[in-house]
């Protein structure tokens, strides 16, 4: 073989093989479409309007993020459990779906920088007394299975070593069986706690006190070796801070107020 | 493209956890059938009974268990009955609802077995001076129960299966909601299912298998 064709085909196999180095980011941008896992049972962050349309914090900036690389969003419809196999599967691209950035998960999903912050209250049934966050203490709670708020309050019931935690499938389902009585009391975010008492969808709850965690800061997921669009997304995050936008939409979805500091003084991220 | 680098050692720690689980899983198995068959049992009587309205609450009970998702049972049992104050632990509303569907189905099977059995066999037994109770007794139920055996042990099988519909009614002590609490925790979804989906084989296989032993010496002539 002439070193000439040698060197030819050299050019050649490492031209084929160029594609192969195109990351997730490349992908989304030559696909043209965005698809973003997103829970549309977690008012304000997601949820239906009444054509059962997606809409929500989450739903908007699924749609910022997909304008900022020039792309259609697609919303796509997971639970809390199916986001990341969604996300291995292949189903989606990324999930804005208030994803707490635990350091175990961590080993298995990529996460950008926190894009929200949560603080979450105590909600307890009307007939249950209930001065404060430890009245939780010796009483039947639940919470909805693999949130924040969940893995926090079943560690506080093993704590205390008595009562009862309950994990239900979905935020309706916790609050259908506070409403009911089965369950004492719950802890869920502000947001959700105060949208569903105002909804009136389920009578005989109150919120009685702020549970003593720290936020839970949520971030974007996407596969943990994807570096390329995990910086994408950390700068667009920056970027939805610095121009407003995070403000503007908290107020769209979560009402008046500052919306929470996502940085923490004194580290790096 | 399936996009997912296995990681086993991490799920493979959390066996012994999905182990207990399996436990609450036989364990509201075989309750769920020793209730289930007494109904049935009750059941297939009202129905033999002549009686109208007892052979009503037979079709209704049936109709209901055979025809709607043991999900919705489940959920009925827990839900419904909280919306009317009575309340019931996750256990107890998983226990009831599978057990609900198991008298339903295996009422079936006893009126399929029944039909296998010729009704010559009751006149012989009550030619020969037996009562219509006596001649059921130690004629018709011993065939009925022989003949429904192996349907029942499918149901065995199914009511195992059914135990990881106790997720929607909050049920996290058995081995689909061990696995389940475990996945929210680590997010190690495909490994964890995986090992439970061996769980869930290697019990069924068990039952399914001890079932044909246990029938071969139990119906030998």
């Amino acid at each position: 073989m002439k070193p000439s064709i040698f060197i030819a085909g050299l050019v050649a196999a490492s031209a084929a093989a160029m594609p192969v180095l195109a990351d997730k980011l490349d992908d989304i941008i030559a696909s043209g479409t965005l698809r973003c896992a997103v829970v549309l049972d977690f008012p304000p962050m997601g949820s239906r309007d009444a054509d059962n349309n997606p809409i929500g914090f989450d739903v908007d900036y699924c749609s910022d993020l997909a304008a900022a690389l020039g792309v259609t969003p697609e919303v796509v419809e997971t639970t809390f459990p199916e986001r990341i196999p969604a996300l291995m599967s292949g189903r989606v691209d990324v999930a804005v779906a208030s994803t707490s950035d635990t350091l175990e998960r961590a080993k298995t999903v990529g996460f950008s920088i926190p894009y929200y912050a949560f603080e979450n209250a105590v909600v307890a049934n009307e007939g249950v007394e209930m001065a404060n966050w430890e009245g939780m203490k010796g009483k039947t709670v639940g919470a909805t299975a693999g949130t924040y708020e969940a893995i926090w309050l079943e560690g506080k019931v093993k704590e205390w070593g008595e009562g009862e935690f309950r994990p239900y499938q979905n935020q309706a389902d916790v609050f259908l069986a506070l409403s009911q009585g089965q369950l004492d009391a719950t802890v869920s975010t502000v947001e959700v706690a105060e949208a569903n008492v105002a909804s009136g969808n389920f009578p005989g709850i109150k919120i009685v006190d702020k549970a003593p965690m720290v936020p839970d800061y949520v971030a974007l997921i996407t596969l943990r070796e994807e570096y390329g669009l995990i910086n994408y997304m950390d700068l667009f995050i920056n970027q939805q801070v610095r121009t407003g936008r995070y403000a503007e939409l908290y107020k769209k979805w979560v009402g008046e107020g500052v919306p929470a500091d996502l940085t923490i003084p004194g580290v790096y991220r | 493209m399936f996009n997912y680098n296995f990681r086993w050692n991490q799920a493979l720690d959390s066996l012994p956890q999905m182990l207990e689980g399996a436990l609450v899983t036989i364990e509201i198995a075989v309750l769920s059938m020793v209730i289930g068959i007494s109904i049935a049992m009750v059941l297939t009587l009202f129905r033999l009974s002549g009686n109208r309205v007892l052979s009503a609450i037979t079709t209704t009970w049936v109709e209901i268990a055979r025809n709607t998702p043991a999900l919705f049972q489940i959920y009925m049992v827990h839900f419904g009955l909280g919306g009317f104050g009575i309340h019931l632990s996750p256990y107890m509303s998983l226990l009831i609802g599978i057990a609900f569907n198991n008298a339903g189905y295996l009422t079936e099977n006893f009126r399929g077995a029944l039909k296998a059995i010729p009704d010559t066999q009751t006149r012989s037994a009550r030619s020969l001076g037996m009562t219509p109770i006596q001649a059921f007794q130690h004629v018709v139920m011993p065939q009925m129960l022989r003949i429904s055996f192996l349907p029942m042990t499918n149901q065995m099988v199914w009511a195992i299966l059914m135990t990881s519909l106790g997720a929607v009614v909050a049920m996290n002590t058995d081995l689909y909601g061990v696995t389940s609490d475990l996945n929210a925790r680590t997010f190690r979804t495909f490994e964890l299912f995986a090992i439970a989906a061996v769980i869930f084989y290697l019990l069924t296989k068990a039952i399914t298998l001890s079932a044909r032993l246990l029938a071969a010496r139990l119906f030998r002539y």
